[in-house]
């Protein structure tokens, strides 16, 4: 990569700014490289290093957003084109400069981390949904287990209310035989045999009536009460559907 | 080195290179002369002068050489204040890392 190969390059990855800036970087580093000289071009441009770091040190600086030099640390651009350049481990940057003594294979291995950690860019935001989630779940756990609770209260109030209605009318039943009964005994009085008698039976008749009335409604309000339990539990899955 | 150069550094030792020379100077020559004190890429020049530039720190200007514009920057007089202002908060800073490294803990 000479010169002219660099500038377009930099102008192509610059392309996402105002004109202006554009501009303003290239015409920069056109005359950086002719300052340099063309007898230290290639040293120049190894120096300055990619074409896509010197644009991200542009592009970090007018956005504002942080540059991470190290994600560009070696300088071994111009190897990575295959152009060896001689005497590695001079100018000021020893680091850097023994960096570059690594072979083709580090400055593509550098250009593919960069690429991935470009890439993995959004985990971080993923992370962090999970983290509001987690922290959601904590805060939310007890206030659920509380309504829960409620909810399990009062639906055992409501089956137990119908239950016992049943049983109510049932009793009623049972104690109008008992009454029948106890007026068969009493029969040896005959007038207060056949009242009790009487009675017993008005009182068995109305318990049957009342156990007959209450079956009935336990069967219509049960599944009813089930069908709605379902759709109470179904309604936190498809909370967006239903709402 | 190992001690790191922040922003405020890098942009006080900027504006005291370019403003060594009267008539103004260029960028690759104001990266060489950052580059003989503390150790920054090459590329890392570029934002602080552009950045500089908008802060009207520095003015730019071209001037014909050798057949071809070259931009050249000179420091305003707010940059000059600016300097003023650094280089009286490094002496102060100094002044107390030397008393810490040298004469034990300062009250």
């Amino acid at each position: 990569m000479n010169r002219v190969e660099f500038l377009a390059e930099l102008e192509r990855l610059l392309s996402g700014m105002p004109e202006e800036e554009r501009q303003a970087a290239v015409q920069y580093y056109a005359d950086y490289l002719a300052d340099a000289g063309e007898e230290n071009e290639t040293e120049a441009l190894r120096e300055l290093g990619s074409p896509e770091k010197v644009a991200e040190s542009i592009k970090a600086d007018y956005y504002g957003t942080e540059f991470d030099e190290s994600k560009f640390d070696h300088k071994d651009y111009m190897e990575k084109y295959g152009q060896r350049t001689g005497g590695n481990g001079q100018g000021p940057n020893a680091e850097t400069g023994a960096a570059a003594g690594a072979d083709n294979e580090t400055g593509e291995a550098v250009a593919s981390e960069w690429d991935a950690r470009k890439k993995d860019a959004p985990w971080t935001s993923r992370g962090l949904k999970i983290l509001l989630i987690i922290l959601i779940v904590i805060v939310v756990w007890p206030v659920a287990l509380g309504i829960a609770g409620v909810v399990l209260g009062v639906a055992a109030a409501v089956i137990c209310f119908f239950a016992g209605l049943v049983i109510a009318a049932a009793a009623i039943m049972i104690s109008g035989v008992v009454v029948a009964v106890t007026g068969l005994v009493l029969l040896v009085i005959p007038p207060a045999g056949m009242i009790v008698i009487g009675v017993g039976i008005l009182l068995f008749v109305l318990g049957l009536m009342a156990t007959v009335g209450t079956v009935k409604l336990c069967v219509i309000v049960y599944p009813a009460m089930l069908r709605g339990f379902v759709a109470l539990c179904r309604r936190p899955f498809y909370g967006k559907a239903v709402s | 080195m190992v001690f790191n150069t922040g922003a405020a550094l890098l942009d006080a030792i900027v504006l005291a290179v370019v403003s060594m020379e009267d008539e103004g100077t260029y960028g690759y020559r104001i990266t060489q002369d950052v580059r003989r004190v503390i150790d920054v890429s090459e590329s890392t020049l570029y934002p602080v002068l552009r950045r500089l530039q908008k802060d009207e720190c520095l003015e730019v200007y071209d001037r014909q050489f050798d057949g071809r514009n070259r931009r050249y920057y000179k420091v305003t007089s707010r940059g000059m204040a600016q300097l003023n202002l650094y280089k009286a908060e490094w002496k102060t800073y100094i002044q107390k890392i030397n008393a810490i490294f040298e004469g034990g803990v300062t009250a």
